[in-house]
This record gives structure tokens, C-alpha cells and sequence, in this order.
């Protein structure tokens, strides 16, 4: 007798509207709790576990029970889903290779990490502008090497992303300018690295960075400096270096004004600046769940619609 | 002025006869119901070329603008009604409530900037195209639903309408707006599914619970909770019409209310 009430259908209704108002509730939040969503959902989840149990008419219904099954299928499923998925940041520069570490990472705690598998590097891309600067196609040239020492050409972009073992990596909105350096440690051999700079063209005001040497150096603030904006705001336009440039270095209270080629003497050793290059950043996302949400979301409305077909077939929509 | 919007004024005022039609139908014993659906076909005609010259000229379909937007969806919401009202002789009264929908929507977009907007990158994609259509569909099978809803409701609070009087009872008009409702819900699903999958290849990840999102997902669950409320409480009419209106009343913000509040890039309202 508890478990007929607990699968009444009026408990469905107070389910639904209870996580309607909860799912607005915490996508207004600021600090959402997933309580928010996960108790009327453990309340729908239990209704209707509860009917399968003892509801014959229900259970005999098999296009009502195939959509309900998805349904839960789909909890399942997304649930799973933000145990095993991996989401993360990483920035390479023009001709970097990426090695599998990645920043700001959201990552379940069960998911396995494989990325130090995945090799590619950025070979340079190509945006292009509509007048106002506004954002058209993004053509990312890379190269991906597999285990078996191949190498693969590809140009991802938008819509394509890179897929490599599991992750997909989409190039970015942020991307800009890097400085690169060459770095002459009075002991020790040479080191070359870049500066990747705030996003441009968000970023236009604010091209400066503090960084740190490698092997303790010390550390440098860093501005780069150009005449003229590369990109013209006001026809159509593409992602391009500035011709003419400088880079500003400060270090405490000294400060150099360098153009390619040139270096400095600090504490330490020797800084050359060798030009400047571009970085491109791409969000990774891992989610082996997707295409089975995706066939039990088509399970789901493909039984409902076999369901409401076969009970509207019964009588002709003009005489409903 | 460009010849779209030539095309696109001719329709605005083909339509307003149509719904005149209709709103005048209201007291004939005989209302023009061959007319009015005359019209409504001429209408789409105008509109649809409007539609395409827009398309040409602009290099991009009406995806972008509220402007564009809001003559979409005018479009197909018209369409989806005028096949339903051709299909289906009970609906053609619905004309009375469905048409001065469309015409606070025609005075919202000649209100808005008609100016070409630019189209993202992210939109150049088949998923763009399924998840709009889907959406279409959606909210039109809606709003027929409201169409008929809204003959329960006007035959209930008012008299000497001959038209709505010789409609049949209620439970079947109910019966009907039930079945659009359905279709609306199986496509609204679709919708969802086809959103998510672009969402992905556009941003990266498939669901943010961003505004769009959210709130499309809120509508989902209130359309399934009148499917829901119809088995379990055994609704009369009326009451059954009343959470139609409602259901309607959150699609449509979800729809043209939510990109005016939302700064996520997810605008949507395509």
C-alpha cells in the first residue's frame, strides 16, 4: 500500500513542478547547490520505480515503459557522466607541443586521465573579422603524432575540434600575441620560452605580463609595445602580428625597451628576445557519455511518439 | 528600401486582413473561413520571399536579430497554423486568438532595428538549421494548442459569438489542443537534443544550465507536467485550456524573453 502511494500519479506532478521551479532556482544562484536538482529528481527516480513495481497497466504498456526506461537511462547517464568527465584550459603557442598538462581543470573523481597519450602541436591559425571586429571562422592548422611515430595534419576549428583518445580539444575565443624568449643562464645551457600575453583583440589595452626566468632568474614584467593596432576595427580584417613592435621589460626599478633581435644583461644571465609569435587556447572536454545520451534521448521520444501514435490512431484527429 | 522589405510589409498587412477576418467572424453566422485562409496563404507567399530576399541580401539566414527573429518565427508560426486550420475546420476559429498573438508580435519586430546582424562562426552548421526547424514546429504545434485553448476560454466567459458556439463541445476542442500539445512536446524534445548536440561543437560542452538552457528545460518540464496533470487529475476543459495558456506563457518568454535578460553567449531565441 506505501509503495502504490509512493508511485501515484500526483506524486509525477509534484516531482515535475517541484524540480522545474528547483532547476530555475539553481541556474540563478550564485553559488548553486546540486541539491537543488538532485532531490526532486531522487523524488521522480523513486515515483517511478515505485510504479514500474505496481502499476500492471504501466508495466504492460510498452512504449510508456521503453520512454520511462530512457528516461532513466538519461539520469543515469549524466549522472556517470559528471563522475568520469574531464574539463580543462590549456594555451600552446605557435609551434608548441602539447604534453598533456592542462589548467583549470573540472575533472570527476573517477575519471582516468589519458591525456599525457595525446600529442599535437599548434602550427599557427588563421581568424578572420566581419567590420566591428566580430569573430568569423577560426582555422587552427595542427599536427597530431600517434603511438606508432605518425604524423596527421588536421585543421580544427569552431565547430571541429581535434578528437584524440577519449578528448576533444576546440580552439578558444582567447588567443594572442607571445613573446619569445631565448634565456642564457650564466650557468647552465640556454633555455627558450614564450610569454603568452592577455587575449587579444579583448585584451588591446592590456598587452603585459609578469613572468619568472626559469632556474630562479629572476623575475619581469613584461609590455609589448606597437604604433599601430594590427587589426583595423573598422572593415574586414584578419588575425595578424604587428609589423612594427618593441618589447618593454622592467625589472624593479630598471627598465629596456627591446626590438627582435636585441637582449639584455640582468642578474643571472642573458635575455634575447627573439620576436613575436601567436598562442592559441583550446577548452578539452572529456565525456564518454555523450552518444549514449544521445541514443537514449532518441529512445525517448521515439517510444513517446510510438505511445501518443498508437493512442491517437484510435480515433481520427477530426473527431478527437 | 530593399525589396524584402517590400515583400515583408505586403505580408504584415495581408495578414492583419486575415486576422481582421477572423475577429469580425467572431459574430457572422457564416464566417469567411475560405478567405481568411486565403489570405493567410497569400501572406506566407509575401513573407516567405521576404524572408529569402533577406537571406540573399544578408549572406545568412534569420538567425541573428531580434528583427530577423521575430519575422522567422511570425512566418512559422502562421504556417504551422494555417496547415492545422486547413487540416482541421475546428481550428480555423482559433484564428481569433492565434492571430492577435502574431499581430503583438508584428508590432514588437517593426519596432526593432531591421539591420543586418553578423553571423558567428559557431552558426555554420547543419545542427543550426535541425535545432531552429525542431523549434519551429514546436512552438507552432503550441500555439494552435492555444489557439483552442483560448475558443474554451472566450465560449466560457462570453455569449453571442456564433462562430465559437458552433464549434464542437469542449472536450473536443480540449481533445485536439491535447494532441498539438504532444506533437509539441515530442519536438520540443528534439529540439533539445539537437541543441545540446551544437552546443557541444560550439562551446564544448552540451549542457551549462546557461539561461537558454535552463529555461527551455523549465518549459520542457511544465509541458510534461500538463501531459502529466491531464492523465492524473482528470482536468474539465477549461482548466485543461488555463495550463495551455501557461505552458505557452513560459515557452514564449523562454523563447523572446530570455536573449533580452541573458548576457551568456547562448542567446538563442533562433
Amino acid at each position: 500500500m506505501r509503495l502504490e502511494r509512493l508511485a501515484s500519479l500526483n506524486l509525477t506532478l509534484a516531482g515535475l513542478l517541484t524540480l522545474a521551479v528547483s532547476v530555475a532556482v539553481y541556474a540563478a544562484s550564485k553559488v548553486p547547490s546540486p541539491a537543488l536538482v538532485v532531490a526532486p529528481l531522487a523524488l521522480l527516480l523513486v515515483n517511478l520505480l515505485a510504479a514500474v513495481a505496481t502499476n500492471r497497466v504501466f508495466r504492460a504498456n510498452l512504449p510508456l515503459m521503453l520512454f520511462h526506461c530512457a528516461l532513466l537511462a538519461i539520469v543515469a547517464l549524466a549522472a556517470a557522466g559528471r563522475l568520469t568527465q574531464f574539463k580543462g584550459q590549456v594555451e600552446l603557442a605557435e609551434g608548441e607541443v602539447f604534453e598533456g598538462d592542462v589548467g583549470e581543470v573540472e575533472a570527476g573523481p573517477l575519471h582516468r586521465n589519458a591525456l599525457d597519450r595525446v600529442r599535437f602541436v599548434n602550427d599557427g591559425f588563421t581568424i578572420r573579422y566581419a567590420a566591428g571586429l566580430k569573430r568569423a571562422e577560426t582555422r587552427n592548422a595542427i599536427r597530431i603524432f600517434d603511438a606508432q611515430g605518425g604524423v596527421t595534419p588536421l585543421v580544427i576549428g569552431d565547430t571541429e575540434p581535434l578528437r584524440a583518445y577519449g578528448y576533444r580539444f576546440y580552439t578558444s575565443p582567447n588567443k594572442g600575441f607571445s613573446l619569445v624568449f631565448r634565456w642564457f643562464p650564466r650557468n647552465g645551457s640556454a633555455v627558450r620560452g614564450t610569454v603568452n600575453l592577455p587575449a587579444y583583440p579583448a585584451n588591446e589595452h592590456r598587452q603585459a605580463l609578469e613572468w619568472g626566468l626559469p632556474a630562479g632568474g629572476p623575475r619581469i614584467w613584461t609590455q609589448l609595445q606597437f604604433d599601430k593596432p594590427p587589426l583595423d576595427a573598422d572593415a574586414d580584417t584578419s588575425f595578424r602580428k604587428p609589423g612594427q613592435h618593441r618589447v618593454v621589460l622592467r625589472v624593479g626599478e630598471r627598465r629596456w625597451e627591446l626590438a627582435p633581435g636585441e637582449q639584455v644583461t640582468l642578474d643571472g644571465g642573458v635575455l634575447a628576445y627573439e620576436g613575436l609569435s601567436t598562442w592559441m587556447g583550446y577548452t578539452v572536454f572529456s565525456d564518454w557519455t555523450m552518444p549514449w545520451l544521445i541514443a537514449a534521448c532518441i529512445l525517448a521520444v521515439a517510444s513517446l511518439g510510438w505511445h501518443f501514435g498508437r493512442r491517437f490512431a484510435a480515433t481520427p484527429w477530426d473527431a478527437a | 528600401m530593399s525589396a524584402d522589405f517590400a515583400f515583408l510589409y505586403a505580408a504584415l498587412a495581408t495578414y492583419v486582413a486575415a486576422g481582421a477576418i477572423a475577429l469580425a467572424g467572431l459574430a457572422r453566422e457564416r464566417p469567411r473561413e475560405r478567405a481568411m485562409l486565403g489570405l493567410l496563404a497569400a501572406a506566407l507567399v509575401l513573407h516567405g520571399l521576404a524572408l529569402a530576399l533577406r537571406w540573399q541580401r544578408t549572406g545568412h539566414g534569420p538567425f541573428i536579430t531580434m528583427h530577423e527573429i521575430l519575422s522567422s518565427n511570425i512566418w512559422s508560426l502562421a504556417l504551422v497554423f494555417t496547415l492545422a486550420a486547413w487540416r482541421y475546420r475546428p481550428v480555423r476559429a482559433a484564428a481569433a486568438v492565434v492571430m492577435p498573438i502574431l499581430f503583438v508580435m508584428m508590432a514588437w519586430m517593426v519596432s526593432t532595428d531591421p539591420a543586418a546582424g553578423h553571423l558567428p562562426a559557431t552558426y555554420r552548421t547543419l545542427w543550426l538549421y535541425v535545432h531552429v526547424s525542431l523549434g519551429k514546429v514546436f512552438l507552432g504545434s503550441v500555439v494552435v494548442a492555444v489557439g483552442l485553448a483560448g475558443v474554451i476560454l472566450l465560449r466560457r466567459f462570453t455569449t453571442g459569438l456564433p462562430w465559437l458556439a458552433a464549434l464542437p463541445a469542449d472536450a473536443r476542442l480540449e481533445n485536439l489542443a491535447f494532441r498539438f500539445m504532444v506533437v509539441g512536446f515530442l519536438f520540443e524534445s528534439l529540439m533539445l537534443v539537437a541543441g545540446a548536440v551544437w552546443a557541444q561543437d560550439a562551446w564544448g560542452r552540451y549542457w551549462a544550465w546557461d539561461p537558454l538552457e535552463t529555461w527551455a528545460f523549465v518549459t520542457w518540464l511544465t509541458l510534461a507536467g500538463f501531459l502529466h496533470a491531464r492523465a492524473s487529475l482528470k482536468l474539465a476543459p477549461a482548466a485543461g485550456a488555463a495550463m495551455i495558456m501557461a505552458v505557452f506563457v513560459v515557452a514564449f518568454l523562454t523563447f523572446f524573453g530570455v536573449p533580452f535578460v541573458s548576457m551568456a553567449p547562448h542567446k538563442g531565441a533562433i
